[in-house]
């Protein structure tokens, strides 16, 4: 009995010791899951800069960037006219803010018909529409969009008139087609991205509405599927570098006008 | 994924139009006081499914009622419906959920210490409410290998389903979501908490199975409804659904082109079809079927309808303020009364054409 008691005693401390371990190690363990998860979210939120929200969980549900998907996207390629002659005559500052304000409003028109702007290239815009969800309307979209560009650009003009600045001139060219989209780059640097010919062939496109004098073009593939409703002027069939047949193409004039 | 916070919500556009018969129905039914049904008993079928799905989304026969709940939140967040969102999490605290496990639900549902069936239900519920594209039946092996039968798989589709109504029921309609978003931080809430904790714990109900008649086998989107046979919900839906077509001043074209248009946005073939059906025995041509779920406009389409069409497309997936302020713009062009039919219907077809793979399910 007599050792029974030192013995309880010394079982008592020694629960308590192991129990005030668990304790520390439990507090040490919340602490590293919390660091991680903060982590995690500096990452998301890193990541949500140049990829839209469903692929990144995407990328950290699966644990690989490596997913690529086959789709049928519309892409539009926007890019100044004589933007290297203005530069060259514009103040550094002043040039970037006018850039700012044009991309401002060009994303902000793409993004209200659904568009997703995949990068600037120097004074261009790569945007795509169907990439990021499914969109059985993408083309009359990518109308859409172009058409309230047009419409954004000629209310920054007056803008721009108003400071003493040169106005600005765009080209956009549309097409449809099928690709890849996934994250593609290098292990520091990737982007969201749709790879395949038709972005080749919307921007060839878009050079050529300096050909034909106009701001909107699309191509033959893409007005098959939208609205007859556009309003859209059919231009002569044009050979472009990477396409084998001449490419039939549209001057996309206006919205579209529904008769009741 | 947005905190609640951060999800920016617009002023409420439905007036509150106080009807204490359905209040008392309301309360009777699911113990509790009905915030949301006060803006919507302008019209008695939005009402009455509002009762209906409210019992039902506390009924539970197979599932984990914890489960149940946390998918509620995963569901509500995933659609940044701040409204379902605040419900959801005042519910969970008062349960007692601790402030860090709900904050660890919503900002680690990938990586976040889940158990295996909780891990999978989440994960299910956001596939489900995103649905791009739409879940197929070989996307629920993950459950099973978690523990779930398939009766239980679909007892959690419908589960998420109710919450994705409710949660485009109150985004729609842009209710005030502060109440719930202040409940549980109140001093009198943080003091009775456990004696709370008992009530809302017996708002949870143990269903019992039950069967459809062999008359209701038949209807709009049967073949999602029937394979929830033998749960309380399948007979709710059933009897839903049959009223949703002549439920407020809507043609029934009109309401058809809804579900079309939503069932086209999502990729949903079986249900575009029960759509196309149904604006066939309209008398709407095919001409004009196929132009409007081509374009979502048609020469033929009255100017409701014209408003309607790429409204309900919009409904499918959406920024909430966004949406909140064309909602203003529809309910001004459509009137009230139609605004609400017109808010119940895209609700429920959003949510029933995301739980389509249910088809694919045998019974």
């Amino acid at each position: 009995m007599s050792l029974l008691v030192p013995a309880f005693g010394l079982s008592a401390v020694a629960l308590c010791v192991v129990a005030w371990r668990e304790r520390r190690e439990n507090a040490r363990l919340r602490t590293r899951l919390e660091d991680a998860a903060a982590e995690l979210e500096r990452l998301q939120m890193a990541f949500s800069r140049f990829a839209p929200d469903d692929v990144i969980e995407r990328i950290i549900a699966e644990g690989s960037a490596d997913h690529g998907e086959k789709k049928e996207v519309t892409v539009l390629f926007a890019d100044l006219v004589s933007f290297t002659a203005l530069s060259e005559r514009t103040e550094p500052s002043e040039l970037v803010r006018l850039m700012n304000g044009y991309f401002e409003r060009m994303s902000a028109a793409i993004s209200a018909h659904r568009g997703y702007v995949s990068t600037f290239i120097g004074d261009g815009i790569l945007a795509f529409f169907g990439a990021t969800e499914p969109n059985p309307w993408q083309g009359n979209d990518a109308a859409e969009a172009a058409l309230a560009m047009r419409a954004a650009l000629a209310d920054y003009n007056q803008e721009l008139l108003a400071r003493g600045l040169p106005e600005l001139a765009i080209g956009i060219g549309l097409h449809r087609g099928h690709g890849v989209v996934g994250l593609v780059g290098s292990r520091e640097l990737k982007e969201f991205a749709f790879v395949g010919r038709t972005v080749n062939v919307a921007a060839r496109t878009q050079e050529l509405t300096r050909t034909f004098a106009t701001d909107i073009i699309l191509t033959e593939r893409l007005y098959r599927t939208i609205d007859p409703a556009f309003q859209v002027t059919p231009l002569p069939d044009t050979p472009v570098k990477g396409v084998d047949q001449p490419l039939a193409i549209y001057a996309l004039d206006g919205a579209r006008v529904t008769t009741p | 994924m947005a905190a609640i916070r951060e999800i920016e919500w617009e002023p409420c556009l439905l007036e509150r139009t106080p009807n204490p018969e359905l209040e008392q129905r309301f309360r009777r039914e699911t113990g509790r006081p009905g915030d949301m049904m006060q803006f919507f008993e302008a019209n008695d079928w939005l009402a009455d499914t509002i009762v209906r799905l409210s019992v039902q989304i506390n009924t539970h026969v197979h599932v984990n009622a914890d489960i149940a709940d946390q998918v509620g939140l995963a569901v509500s967040q995933d659609n940044s419906c701040r409204f379902c969102f605040g419900q959801q999490r005042a519910f969970l605290r008062v349960l007692g959920f601790r402030e860090e496990r709900i904050t660890r639900l919503e900002q680690d549902h990938l990586t976040g210490d889940f158990t295996p069936q909780e891990a999978a239900a989440l994960q299910f519920a956001r596939r489900v409410s995103g649905s791009q594209p739409l879940v197929n039946a070989s996307e629920l092996n993950p459950l099973r290998e978690a523990g779930f039968s398939d009766i239980q798989i679909r007892e959690l589709a419908a589960t998420i389903a109710i919450h994705l109504f409710f949660n485009r029921l109150a985004t729609l309609g842009a209710l005030p979501p502060e109440a719930a978003e202040q409940f549980p931080d109140q001093w009198w809430v943080r003091l009775l908490r456990p004696l709370l904790a008992v009530r809302v714990q017996r708002l949870r109900f143990t269903g019992h199975a039950m069967s459809l008649r062999p008359e209701q086998h038949e209807g709009l989107l049967a073949a999602i409804v029937n394979a929830l046979d033998g749960l309380p919900i399948a007979l709710q839906l059933r009897e839903i659904i049959d009223g949703m077509m002549s439920a407020g001043p809507l043609t029934p074209r009109c309401a058809s082109l809804i579900f079309a248009i939503i069932a086209r946005a999502l990729g949903s073939q079986a249900c575009e079809d029960e759509a196309i059906g149904l604006l066939r025995s309209t008398g709407l041509d095919e001409q004009t079927i196929a132009h409007t779920l081509d374009h979502l406009t048609a020469p033929g389409l009255t100017v409701i309808e014209n408003t309607v069409v790429p409204f309900a497309r919009e409904t499918v997936w959406y920024q909430a303020a966004q949406l909140q302020r064309r909602s203003v713009e529809v309910q001004q062009a459509t009137g009230k009364a139609a605004f609400l039919q017109i808010v119940g219907i895209t609700a429920l077809i959003n949510a029933l054409c995301r739980i389509s793979f249910l088809r694919d399910m045998t019974t």
